[in-house]
């Protein structure tokens, strides 16, 4: 298969997914705007509204963290378990098992498209203004982009390997959701140390912090972290495919007897 | 000898070739059905372009596991498995085989296009499905809400109008209603005289005895016979 046929065909089958998708619903399209905006009403309800935010940006806050969290842990969630939803094809036909994840994946992106606009409309009507710094958005959308990639191929293959992985795939992603600075800003712990120890050692507190100094702050992420965490996600994927490829047949008849 | 020389020495009409495979399922004691152990013990298999073998069996013999290492879905345990290279295959099982949540006509876009159509001449091949498989609106419908029938309908017509090099057959003749199977039949014996290259696994020994050139037995995982339609057939009825 040749990469073009590969990335045509990843294209193809996210757009018929995300048609088919509109079909099942009522609201149709709208529930990639609806969805990602209940999630943050849900939040808001809970920690402006009852706990009372110190922030006065609290909502615009929310949102730059929830908004492209829900970008990653659904993906991942749903990549993960793309190989063994398409049983019925990958017991019928030799095709490269990436080809569902990253499916998956190419739907999210349409989906986080909108998502983006929506969170720039926002930004813009409550008055932040569009700057230089927010051309940082482009690296850092595309590690995001990359860390997703990186963690779904490897959340596919496990999940082919044993179906009790999905389990744990999804307890991992409520853990990122409570640890990485969504609803709680990572700079304003009271332990300097501490803010350094959770953006060393979750990427995604670091994307997320990074969005926000961008889009809130006007200010340009630490590049050099940013590489870091580019270059060991770009490694990640790379693994991933080489994996997949590997053990393409093992996981089909995985996906087969699961 | 190199493997150029290998691929020198075969045959220029050899299509699929089996050499001494086994495959054997290890499955969760849990559940009755999946402990069961299909079975391949040392099948060797050559199937040249324009042949159609009949595949006889009884259920559990490891027919559809065959089809499915032919189809290079699954790697065989020991032995080798080896399809001409560039040939498009196309496996038709009566289980899945589709994405439930689209439609006929996706679904026939996706098949064709995973076989190795681009993304143009898919479509050229859609309306020729649509006409053939006799599905009308459904077509356009979701294929979770087709019968059994309906989804052989679409899988016969997907492969047949795309028109792959090898058609591996898993039983779907036996469904559908009568018309349409005369109508595949009909199909398969003008087709069938070309370049296709057919599998055909059946329960029905007048299909593979109207249909096949060749056939083989298979029982237990092994070859208990394999030649002339007419020979394995009073072979496999004896037993």
């Amino acid at each position: 298969m040749t990469l073009r046929h590969y990335f045509t065909l990843v294209d193809t089958m996210a757009r018929m997914s995300l048609k088919a998708d509109a079909a099942r619903f009522f609201f149709g399209y709208l529930w990639w705007i609806l969805e990602p905006l209940l999630y943050v009403a849900v939040f808001y309800v809970v920690f402006e509204v009852i706990l009372g935010s110190k922030r006065a940006d609290f909502l615009v806050f929310l949102m730059c963290g929830k908004l492209t969290f829900i970008w990653l842990s659904k993906s991942v969630n749903q990549a993960s378990r793309s190989i063994v939803a398409s049983k019925g094809l990958v017991g019928k036909i030799d095709v490269p098992k990436s080809l569902f994840p990253m499916a998956t994946i190419q739907e999210g992106l349409y989906k986080q498209a909108s998502v983006f606009l929506l969170l720039f409309i926002v930004l813009w009507s409550k008055g932040y203004a569009v700057s230089a710094s927010w051309a940082w958005l482009l690296p850092v959308v595309l590690v995001n982009y990359l860390v997703i990639v990186g963690l779904s191929l490897f959340g596919a293959f496990l999940v082919c390997v044993a179906f009790d992985f999905s389990m744990l795939i999804s307890l991992g992603m409520i853990f990122l959701l409570f640890t990485s600075g969504i609803f709680w800003d990572v700079r304003d712990l009271p332990d300097p140390a501490m803010t350094e120890a959770v953006l060393a050692a979750n990427p995604v507190a670091f994307l997320i912090d990074a969005y926000r100094q961008v889009l809130m702050e006007g200010v340009a992420p630490d590049p050099v972290h940013l590489a870091v965490i580019g270059a060991a996600a770009a490694a990640l994927v790379a693994a991933g495919v080489l994996l997949l490829r590997r053990a393409s047949r093992f996981l089909a008849l995985k996906a087969i007897t699961a | 000898m190199s493997e150029a020389a290998v691929e020198a020495t075969r045959d220029a009409a050899l299509v699929l070739e089996l050499q001494g495979v086994s495959h054997s399922y290890h499955a969760r004691r849990a559940n009755f059905e999946r402990g069961l152990h299909r079975v391949l013990d040392d099948v060797s298999l050559r199937i040249h372009r324009g042949e159609t073998l009949g595949i006889l069996g009884r259920n559990g013999a490891g027919k559809t596991t065959l089809l499915r290492l032919l189809a290079g879905v699954l790697a065989p345990r020991a032995g080798t498995v080896w399809r001409r290279p560039g040939a498009s295959c196309s496996l038709l099982t009566l289980g899945l085989g589709f994405q439930p949540h689209l439609s006929g006509r996706d679904n026939a876009l996706l098949s064709a296009m995973l076989q190795g159509a681009t993304r143009r001449q898919a479509q050229a091949c859609l309306e020729e499905i649509r006409e053939f498989s006799e599905l009308g609106p459904s077509f356009e419908e979701p294929v979770a809400t087709y019968s059994a029938g309906m989804r052989s309908r679409l899988g016969f017509s997907t492969a047949i109008m795309t028109r792959v090099d090898i058609l591996l057959i898993d039983e779907i003749l036996s469904v559908g209603d009568a018309a349409f199977r005369k109508k595949a039949r009909s199909l398969m014996e003008d087709r069938l005289t070309g370049e296709q290259t057919v599998v055909l696994v059946s329960h029905q020994e007048d299909q593979v005895a109207s249909l096949c050139d060749t056939a083989a037995w298979i029982d237990a995982g092994r070859i208990r016979a394999h030649g002339a339609v007419d020979d394995v057939l009073a072979a496999y009825g004896a037993a």
